[in-house]
């Protein structure tokens, strides 16, 4: 029978994933962003297996908003995004070091 | 059959999130993205909510996703030197995953089988209505919470446009209303000549 | 899951008088800064002055004074609410009216900063009155995200835009760990509503596994936020890439979102296990005093040393949650009002000695300030005596207050530790004021900015030197409106 444990696990695995993403790729912003979306997609995943488990749709409605805030955030992020390509040609985080201290 | 149609799903989420974090290309990791919230939208199926499986793959895959591989195509990052092997960040990387690993292994998998309180409850039957079911708590007790969500979007809208638009200076454009309102006298100009004489 | 048949009540829009006028008068500023020419924009930017002093006034002339609940329990409006609501709407016309000629200077006196600034007062206002997870989340990602697009906004300056994207990657992070945690907390307690999560944290041992977990995920959020140690890898990146009028928001207006942010959710929703989590806040309050005062000796350029002395800053402000006692938040909260004054101050120092193409951010843009300005090299080292501690200003009087909720507290090893890590703090404000009295000017023109900036900015120097001569007056309000203790 697949309990609640299951669920829990497979999006534990997920969120564990996105972090490791995020400490592999020093390299390229672009995927930095999309772990941040399987971060976010991990998160969604618990919420709607509590919200079953305990029978309160109060869960589902969070996902409803992060998922709503997620869309605003990557529109920002990419935004960002592009507005330090067009000054730096270069979205490779490792070059990201002009400040130091 | 539940539980195939889980550890098959789970298997193939899974795989896509792995590829998402290892592929080479851009390209090929939002393409493993959208993999990955393909098969979660199958699971939440499962998870009784529909409403929203449904909305994220209208919502993510046909526009957040798009818009990703929009910038990833429209930025023409170099791949080879994008993706040359991982950094040095790699080894401690690999240690804090395993710890967050250990920790969820030992307090999600071990600990929670013991939560008694969180028992499957009976499938719900075929005429319920799980949009229904949101809707009519949206709109009511989350009213506010709505309302913001949607200030939320304005800021980004706002934020993107502030960011992102820029007026060329010399850029060419056509001017409808004063093409439609040229006159003869502005285009033609009419020149009374002797006819020449030849030598 | 069965859908609700209960009547649904109309809720009460009273309460949240202020935040529907904030958000009516941005869509208004929104519409107007479209019509509005370059010359014309001090248009937009009183409108934005107005829209303050309307808020204000919706909040002042609320008349119930007790905790009143409203949204179907999403939205609370109690003592404190409307005290920090007050305090958030006055710092934000001052940091409007600072960043005004710095922005007028560098073209980018345009509507979006205000719009921004409006948006990112309505998220903190959010926060401050949030009564549910949900509604913490949403303010904070709406203080967040406008947060974001104006580190970003100075889109010629590549410095800017890199400090941008770390911010948000780190924030982004942040944001899904602080999720994360709050999903857990709904496993563990079956509700997002504050009240209930303090009921049935109530009935639960401080030791819960489940429960410590989702607390450590969501002090990674609080963490962050504030920008304690270990999460303050943005803080001084951000403050010195970002333009000074953004910094100026940053560390004033958008840090009482940060302590609203932490009153919430860990005093007023987890205060039953205050042990845990102030175990945890410990281990950040330590290494935030250490590093921060220890690294920003080492700064050359002032925004990033402010940015580490706000981290120490931000140090002492924990220590005052991890108490525990009612003294402790009490003590808290004066310490983040009494530091966004003097952020405030601090900041409006560095725009007032900028001009057009040029940035007052180095130390050595401060050297020989007394001899081209009496008055403002007086003003600024009333600040630094202030951030670091010296009576009689009003800095001294917030670290006593804590340090002595800690003492009280039976903390003394830990009070010891903070008055020893200021005395070092002490050294590089005291450096700012060798190099403004006892060194010759590097740079001999007169001060720029206009008057108002300049009145604003004395007056803001005063209300530190006031509250440093007559402290009680700020102490009892915040005796007054701390109605939760954990």
């Amino acid at each position: 029978m697949i309990g609640v444990a299951h669920y829990l696990t497979l999006a534990g695995l997920l969120f564990t994933l996105s972090v490791a993403g995020i400490f592999l790729n020093r390299k390229n912003v672009i995927i930095l962003l999309m772990c941040i979306e399987l971060m976010l997609l991990a998160v969604n995943f618990n919420f709607i297996t509590l919200s079953r488990f305990l029978g309160d749709p109060a869960g589902q409605v969070f996902v409803f908003f992060i998922l709503t805030v997620a869309a605003a955030e990557s529109a920002i992020g990419l935004a960002i995004l592009v507005v330090l390509f067009r000054s730096r040609r270069s979205i490779n985080v490792e070059e990201l070091d002009s400040m130091k201290g | 059959m539940e539980a195939v149609i889980f550890y098959v799903f789970g298997a193939a989420l899974i795989a896509a999130g792995v590829g998402v974090v290892t592929s080479r290309n851009p390209v090929h990791s939002a393409m493993f993205l959208v993999l990955a919230f393909v098969t979660s939208a199958f699971l939440w199926m499962l998870l009784e909510a529909e409403f929203l499986a449904i909305v994220l793959v209208l919502v993510y895959v046909g526009a957040v996703m798009v818009l990703f591989l929009f910038v990833v195509m429209m930025l023409d990052v170099k791949i080879e030197q994008a993706r040359a092997g991982f950094t040095r960040y790699a080894p401690l990387g690999i240690a804090v995953v395993l710890i967050i690993v250990a920790q969820l292994g030992y307090v999600v998998w071990a600990r929670t089988q013991e939560m008694s309180f969180l028992q499957a409850p009976p499938r719900a039957d075929a005429g319920f209505s799980n949009t229904e079911l949101l809707g009519s708590q949206l709109y009511t007790d989350y009213a506010y919470p709505f309302e913001l969500a949607a200030v939320i979007l304005l800021v980004a809208i706002v934020a993107a446009i502030a960011l992102t638009m820029r007026k060329r200076p010399g850029l060419k454009v056509q001017d409808v209303a004063k093409q439609v309102q040229v006159r003869r006298e502005d285009r033609v100009r009419l020149v009374s000549m002797d006819a020449e004489k030849g030598e | 899951m069965t859908v609700a048949e209960s009547a649904f009540l109309i809720p009460d829009f009273a309460p949240a008088a202020a935040e529907i006028v904030v958000l009516f008068m941005a869509c208004v500023v929104l519409v107007v800064d479209l019509f509005v020419s370059d010359r014309h924009r001090w248009i937009t930017y009183g409108l934005c002055l107005l829209t303050l002093l309307m808020a204000a006034m919706a909040t002042a002339m609320y008349v119930p004074r007790e905790t009143v609940l409203t949204f179907s329990g999403t939205f609370v409006s109690d003592p404190l609410a409307r005290v920090l609501k007050l305090f958030t709407y006055s710092v934000t016309a001052v940091v409007f009216l600072y960043s005004k000629d710095y922005l007028r200077e560098r073209a980018l006196f345009r509507g979006e900063y205000y719009l921004l600034g409006l948006f990112a007062t309505l998220g903190i206002m959010v926060l401050i009155s949030a009564h549910s997870m949900l509604t913490v989340y949403l303010g904070l990602e709406l203080l967040s995200l406008s947060l974001y697009a104006m580190v970003a906004f100075s889109r010629d300056d590549p410095v800017a835009a890199e400090s941008a994207m770390k911010y948000f990657i780190l924030g982004a992070i942040a944001s899904g760990c602080f999720l994360f945690g709050t999903s857990i907390l709904y496993g563990v307690t079956g509700s997002l509503d504050l009240a209930e999560i303090r009921r049935a944290v109530a009935t639960l041992d401080g030791l819960n596994i489940h429960l410590l977990f989702a607390l450590s995920f969501i002090l990674v959020g609080i963490g962050f936020k504030f920008g304690a140690v270990p999460f303050h890898m943005w803080v001084p990146d951000v403050y010195q890439g970002a333009p000074t009028s953004v910094t100026l928001f940053i560390g004033s207006a958008a840090k009482i979102g940060s302590l609203a942010l932490l009153m919430r959710v860990l005093v007023e929703g987890l205060g039953g296990v205050q042990q845990s989590w102030g175990d945890m806040l410990l281990v950040l309050c330590i290494l935030s005093m250490g590093i921060g005062n220890i690294v920003a000796i080492a700064q050359t350029n002032l925004k990033r040393m402010l940015g580490y002395s706000t981290i120490s800053h931000v140090g002492f402000i924990l220590m005052g949650f991890l108490v525990g006692t009612r003294q402790g938040i009490e003590a808290a909260l004066y310490y983040t009002v009494a530091y966004v004054i003097m952020a405030a101050a601090a900041f409006g120092m560095i725009l007032l000695l900028s001009r057009r193409g040029f940035e007052a951010d180095e130390l050595d843009d401060f050297r020989g300030l007394n001899a081209r300005s009496r008055w403002f090299a007086g003003v600024m080292l009333v600040v630094m005596f202030s951030m670091a501690g010296v009576p009689p200003f009003l800095g001294f009087w917030a670290k006593l207050a804590v340090l002595g909720a800690a003492v009280d507290a039976g903390l003394t090893w830990l009070a010891v530790t903070g008055v020893i890590f200021s005395v070092i703090g002490a050294f590089y404000y005291l450096r700012i004021i060798k190099l403004m009295y006892f060194e010759e000017p590097s740079d001999t023109l007169s001060l720029g900015g206009g008057s108002d900036l300049k009145l604003v900015l004395s007056l803001n120097a005063a209300l530190i030197v006031f509250l440093g001569v007559f402290p009680e007056g700020l102490i009892s309000i915040f005796n007054q409106i701390v109605t939760t203790a954990p």
